[in-house]
């Protein structure tokens, strides 16, 4: 049987040391949230996902979501669980409390949201969409709808959804065929067909808010023809309770390779009662603004896939005894040393480690920049936290859904033979954690939306974001002599990131396809220095703290290391990217299309 | 003859502009006026057009001193006054009769053998001599100066029958030479060349465009860039003349052109255009034109005529299909199957169709033609290079498709382009079907000419080198805006390295190009993309790059010779700081504007402006006096709208030479170059005695004032102390330690990489490059 440990006193330590004991108090609207009541809900929240969350996650894999009549039935136990997460108010966690939220910055949810995913990633889907329902109908939709809808989705008496895709575009939406024609009271009918829309219809909510991409009449053609549709499952009477049922129903639902608790739907729009959000023509700009936290949240579920693998892996690699150490027997008390003891399987471990720490201090940092975009008093530091972001985003979402997939292989590979089997539980995170690669943008999409927008634009004024913050930190400790062995590697890389981004600038200037073939290991060399940026801060965090004997010394020594490791082990890999980002695109592109 | 002293008789517009330009020239001029009928001074009337002159801008006079070689008068007391004058230009009000009286009071008066000539754009040469003597027919011409007169380059002039000839080549080479003005000989036929063709042209594009539905922002995108024509297309350009001047120059036409003339069936009122001038709303001088900046409520909204309602709406900048998919080919966007297209087709069939059928009747040579309308119109190809453009058999085709009769020069070309190049001459066809060689001026040398007759000697990206003859190399920049990079100081060091010690194969080198601009600096979109992933080095050794070769170049064993026209700005001004002689086009424009982008001059300009200005005799002694004066000049970051302007910034120096003539620049710097080369040793080393912190802080104050009186704000403040650190010779100098150029230099990169890295600066940068203006942080 798999296990789960809410990682919260790394959450700590990267909240206190990356974003900063008490910023996000400093924020105007959050002053409530200090380290210490965000400790405490964390807390809350962490017994939430060992407790009632995770013991679900095997049981929903193996049974699935039914279909059956156009009703789709969540696995035993997905009900129960959602009313109990529902009642303590876990949804409304970061929303306005104007609609019945907590109020607590966007941070803690995603903090959260990593423990969620390491419990059980299928059942996170749920009230995930709801929030990402909830943050564009809080920003683009008019008061009204919002007085009627949005305390419904806070409370999580009623879900939302996301439909984008449909059977003949995905990537490129600027081909959606679903029409919406409107009406003589304002409101419009839609109707088209949507696919892979994730719980798009289930048993847990009396009624689900569908989010809907569709053509109004007079639109012109691509993507700026696109507008936003609000349409309810069920029609809602005036007294705000759940009335008539709406033109919209789920024709079949998918077999997937992973996340099979999730219910991924088929809709049906026929003649559908809806209601514009945001302005005519402008859907697509309400998408790309939810497109960060939507992206970020994705990076978090690889994220949470990669702590829970890990954590299985350490497990199994302490208890299976196996064979020798290399250096002679170091537990002669037991029939065999654990197989920990061996430097491939330290290899393993410790690759799925300082990846997993190292995306957590990363992802906090990226979350928190969100919370300061949207909320800092000054207008120019919520720009360039904005900047920040919108440059981070792809590398988070392709970033961290790698390191998750990669972990999960990781840990399927620790338990040998016993990996492969369903019980032990870890071969679900390998099927589960393959999604996230693929939706909300393709990791090749990710790396395309970095070269191809992110680093040209405004000639590079995003990049500043982040080149100029980790410029300053190498150069502030480059003659500190005990961190050379951090500092000097994360030099070198960031230098080759450097080059790597001015060559692919000039190239794709002339080519676009040069920066095409670039895409995918440019945003990997840029991930991977990013990830050496937060080691560095966290290994001087640790170092300072152990000078000072504040804290766990355990703990921070571990931090050390780990850190050592990955700027010995794991940042070199640099190198070989930037070698192979200069051959350029001629050895993808010569061979012809009719040799394949 | 010579023209020492010259006269203008109308002091409109036209008439002062003229006379402002032959002071700009060096030449004293009489500017009369009919006496004023009010007022105790009679000459009121041209004195207000002087003082309205030293207002105007763009300004007419290129230096305000050369208003003194204006004398003013009026037309009765001071009459006396033209008959010490070479050249009485006449340009009053376009009436025969009044204009017959005036001559004929002028005649007896003016001195024996000057030449008399009418600035007239619409009526012919033999009307104007009707009844006047003999020798004032022999003296007689038109001289068409088109408006302003010091900025537009084209000047049409007609002979008569009795018009002496030897006149008229006197009259043509003063405005070749010494205003500056490309010359075309035209006949005697109304409009001339340019506004023949041109006004037919206006006329084609505005029919057009309503017939096919086109707004204006469609025409003008279409008419305008990708025909090679400035981007204000043809409303815009209307705008510019006046909506109001079109119906009289038509009036003007109607009246004289020929009974057949295609002119005659083209012209047509439009009720929406017509409205628009009874309304007031005449262009860019009035209340609006086909387009207006609305400032209603505060804002600024570009709008726009629609030409079916005549009101205005919001301008959208159109994206034209067309004109993307055809990029640079013409034929491409004429055969485009849309509106656009349709549009490019009907306005190039026609307006070239016309200019085709009009030789020999407006001037003997197609060359004539073409210049005509690229002086004129600022048509960066004339009629005939647009019909080779096209393809002479393609252009035939398109006239029998649009249902236009093939002009005779056309068919007689026969598939054979208008021009072509034998054994690397420019050959042009003649009216006998043969082909003829352009023959330029004496003392014309172009970089055109010479890249059609050879191959570089050696090119990159950003630069080639041109073998200009007798030894001297030429540096031409290439990049876009002839911005300067890491490319461009690349050839300066390969030219080097071909020269060698001078003694060699080669002797000198100019730089010069024949762009509309000498260069606009460094180019700072690459700079700001490697300042924004923090390549600190990078931008370091692009500092030092520069330093290096403009000195390289300044101590070079030959002499360098620069040949600018047009703005030189920034690091493009630098290299003229370092060059042994300028020999700058009269409209070089040239500015240390650093400052602007949160930067200084880093390529040797703040020590070489130190220098000037301490070896510049108006500048008092002492250290403070010719730091005070670099100080202010880099610090507000003067731009010279002249090179007359420039050598009072200093930029310029009392021996670099001023070519008035742009077509003569490069002949002028190539002379100065190999003089130089006769018999030259490189410049000696100079130090600088500097009186370092005391007189930092002395400037210091001065800028803590301009920012208390809100003159300078918090960034200027930074920019400018880094500046006045470099040009008091640093923390260490004092005066009893010359500072030497080398510790100029290092101080100057200093400053640099210090700004460079402020946030400030950045911003700045990124202001100038996204919106093209300076940001004020």
């Amino acid at each position: 049987m798999p296990i789960y440990k809410a990682p919260l006193e790394d959450v700590r330590f990267v909240l206190d040391e990356i974003v900063g004991a008490g910023k996000l108090a400093e924020l105007p609207g959050y002053q409530d949230a200090t380290p210490d009541l965000i400790a405490q809900v964390l807390e809350e929240g962490a017994k939430l996902c060992e407790e009632v969350l995770f013991p679900l996650n095997q049981s929903g894999d193996a049974e699935g979501c039914t279909f059956e009549n156009g009703v789709v039935r969540t696995p035993k136990g997905f009900k129960e669980a959602y009313g109990t997460y529902i009642e303590a108010g876990w949804q409304g966690l970061s929303c306005d409390p104007a609609y019945g939220g907590q109020g607590l910055p966007k941070l803690v949810n995603t903090m959260l949201e990593e423990f969620i995913c390491s419990a059980n990633l299928s059942f996170g889907m749920y009230p995930g969409l709801s929030l990402g329902a909830y943050n564009a109908l809080s920003t683009y939709g008019s008061d009204p709808l919002k007085q009627r809808f949005l305390g419904r989705l806070v409370d999580g008496t009623w879900a939302g959804t996301m439909c984008l895709t449909e059977p003949h575009c995905g990537t490129d939406l600027g081909m959606i065929r679903t029409k919406a024609v409107p009406q003589e009271d304002g409101s419009h009918k839609i109707t088209g067909t949507k696919i892979f829309i994730s719980a798009g219809e289930h048993d847990l909510t009396e009624n689900i808010l569908h989010l809907v991409l569709a053509r109004l009449p007079d639109a012109p053609a691509g993507t700026r023809g696109i507008s936003l549709f609000l349409v309810p499952k069920f029609l809602p009477n005036e007294d705000g309770t759940v009335g008539p049922r709406n033109g919209v129903a789920c024709g079949s639902i998918e077999h997937k390779m992973g996340i099979k608790a999730s219910s991924t739907c088929v809709m049906n729009f026929e003649e559908a009662t809806g209601w514009l959000v945001g302005e005519p023509h402008k859907g697509m700009r309400a998408m790309f603004v939810m497109m960060n936290a939507a992206r970020l949240a994705v990076g978090i579920q690889g994220l949470g896939l990669a702590e829970v693998s890990y954590q299985n892996a350490v497990a199994y690699a302490k208890e299976r005894l196996q064979g020798r150490s290399l250096k002679g027997a170091q537990h002669p008390d037991k029939p065999a040393d654990p197989i920990i003891v061996h430097p491939d399987v330290r290899r393993n471990l410790m690759t799925a480690r300082a990846f997993t720490e190292g995306a957590r201090a990363l992802g906090a940092l990226v979350g928190y920049q969100l919370d300061v975009a949207e909320r800092h008093a000054d207008e120019r530091t919520r720009k360039e936290a904005d900047e920040f972001v919108q440059l981070m985003t792809p590398i988070v979402k392709a970033l961290f859904t790698d390191i998750g997939f990669d972990a999960a292989n990781i840990a399927v590979q620790v338990h040998g033979g016993h990996g492969f089997i369903w019980e032990t539980g870890v071969e679900q995170y390998v099927r589960d954690a393959r999604i996230c690669q693929i939706y909300e943008g393709t990791n090749g999409i990710q790396a395309l939306d970095l070269v191809g927008r992110k680093m040209p634009q405004d000639m590079g004024r995003l990049l500043r974001r982040f080149f100029h913050p980790v410029a300053a930190d190498i150069e502030a400790d480059m003659e500190t002599e005990d961190l050379a062995e951090f500092v000097l590697p994360l030099a070198k890389a960031f230098a080759k990131l450097q080059q790597a981004t001015a060559v692919i600038a000039q190239k794709g200037l002339k080519d676009p396809e040069e920066a095409g073939a670039a895409a995918s290991d440019y945003l990997r060399l840029f991930g991977l220095v990013a990830l050496g940026w937060m080691w560095l801060r966290m290994v001087k965090a640790a170092r300072m703290r152990l000078a000072t004997e504040e804290g766990n010394a355990a703990f921070l020594e571990a931090k050390v290391k780990t850190a050592r490791f990955y700027m010995a082990k794991l940042l070199p890999q640099t190198n070989a990217l930037f070698i192979t980002i200069m051959a350029g695109a001629k050895p993808l592109m010569e061979l012809e299309e009719s040799a394949f | 003859m010579t023209i020492k002293r010259a006269a203008v008789i109308g002091s409109g517009v036209m008439g002062s502009g003229i006379a402002a330009h032959f002071a700009n020239a060096g030449i004293p001029v009489v500017l009369l006026d009919i006496p004023a009928k009010e007022g105790d001074d009679r000459s009121a009337i041209a004195k207000g057009a002087l003082q309205k002159l030293l207002k105007a801008d763009p300004a007419p006079f290129m230096h305000p001193k050369n208003a003194k070689l204006v004398t003013p008068g009026n037309l009765e007391d001071d009459l006396h006054l033209l008959a010490d004058v070479d050249w009485i230009v006449e340009a009053i009000v376009e009436n025969p009769a009044v204009k017959a009286d005036l001559y004929k009071r002028i005649d007896p008066v003016r001195k024996d053998g000057s030449v008399v000539s009418s600035n007239t754009s619409t009526i012919p040469l033999g009307v104007l001599v009707e009844g006047q003597s003999e020798s004032f027919q022999r003296d007689f011409m038109i001289t068409h100066f088109f408006n302003p007169p010091r900025y537009m380059r084209l000047l049409e002039i007609v002979g008569g029958e009795k018009t002496r000839g030897h006149a008229l080549a006197a009259v043509a080479d003063v405005c070749d030479r010494q205003l500056g003005k490309g010359v075309v000989r035209c006949k005697d036929t109304p409009g001339f060349i340019a506004n023949r063709i041109g006004v037919y042209w206006i006329q084609t594009a505005i029919n057009a465009a309503v017939d096919l539905g086109l707004t204006v922002e469609e025409a003008d995108a279409v008419v305008g860039r990708p025909m090679g024509i400035p981007k204000t297309g043809v409303f815009g350009l209307v705008d510019l003349v006046g909506l109001d001047l079109m119906p009289h120059i038509a009036k003007s036409l109607l009246a004289t052109l020929p009974e057949n003339d295609a002119y005659r069936s083209a012209f047509r009122e439009h009720p929406v255009i017509t409205r628009m001038i009874a309304e007031g709303y005449t262009g860019r001088k009035g209340k609006g034109g086909f387009y207006r900046l609305n400032r209603a409520g505060g804002g600024k909204v570009k709008e726009a005529i629609d030409l079916v309602t005549g009101e205005y709406r919001r301008s959208d900048k159109p994206k034209l299909e067309s004109v993307t998919a055809a990029g640079r080919d013409l034929r491409a966007l004429a055969e485009f199957p849309d509106k656009t297209g349709q549009y490019a087709r009907r306005v190039l069939a026609h307006t070239l169709a016309y200019a085709a059928s009009l030789v020999p009747e407006i001037a003997d040579s197609i060359v004539a033609v073409d210049e005509g309308m690229k002086l004129g119109y600022a048509w960066k190809q004339g009629p005939f290079e647009l019909i080779d453009r096209l393809g002479t058999d393609w252009f035939a085709e398109l006239c029998r498709s649009e249902g236009i009769p093939v002009p005779p020069l056309v068919e007689q070309a026969a598939g054979r382009p208008f021009y072509r190049v034998e054994d690397g001459k420019l050959q042009h066809l003649t009216t006998a079907g043969v082909y003829d060689t352009v023959v330029r001026p004496d003392g014309v040398l172009l970089l055109a000419d010479i890249k059609r007759a050879s191959k570089p000697v050696w090119k990159n990206g950003s630069a080639s080198l041109w073998d200009i003859g007798d030894g001297v190399l030429c540096v031409e920049f290439t990049s876009k805006m002839n911005a300067l990079d890491g490319d461009v100081m690349a050839a300066y060091g390969k030219a080097m390295g071909l020269i060698g010690d001078g003694k060699g194969d080669w002797k000198a080198l100019v730089i010069h190009n024949e762009a509309d601009n000498f260069s606009v600096g460094a180019n700072l979109g690459l700079a700001l993309f490697v300042l924004n992933i923090g390549l600190w080095p990078q931008i370091e050794e692009m500092v030092e790059a520069g330093q290096r070769t403009y000195r390289a170049l300044k101590y070079a064993p030959f002499p360098v010779v620069a040949a600018p026209s047009g703005l030189a700005l920034g690091g493009g001004c630098e290299i003229l700081l370092h060059s042994d002689h300028v020999q700058a086009h009269a409209e070089t424009y040239m500015g240390l504007v650093e400052v602007g982008v949160g930067l200084i001059p880093a390529w040797g300009g703040c020590t070489e402006m130190l220098a000037r200005a301490a070896a510049n005799p108006k500048v008092p002694k002492g250290p403070m006096p010719p730091i005070a004066t670099a100080f202010e000049t880099i610090s507000l970051a003067k731009v010279a709208k002249s090179a007359a302007e420039a050598k009072d910034l200093m930029y310029l120096r009392p021996s670099d030479g001023i070519t008035m003539n742009r077509d003569r620049l490069l002949a002028d710097a190539k002379a100065k170059a190999l003089e130089l080369a006769a018999n030259y040793s490189p410049p000696e080393k100079t130090t600088y005695t500097l009186p370092g912190p005391t007189g930092a802080a002395a400037l210091e104050l001065f800028l803590e004032g301009f920012a208390l009186q809100g003159k300078a704000t918090p960034h200027d403040v930074v920019v400018c102390g880094k500046l006045a650190g470099v040009l008091t010779g640093g923390p260490k100098a004092d005066v009893t330690q010359p500072v030497t150029e080398e510790q100029m230099l290092s101080l100057e990169r200093k400053a640099f990489m210090e700004l460079v890295r402020t946030a400030g600066t950045i911003d700045r940068i990124e202001h100038m490059l996204t919106t093209g203006k300076p940001l004020r942080n």
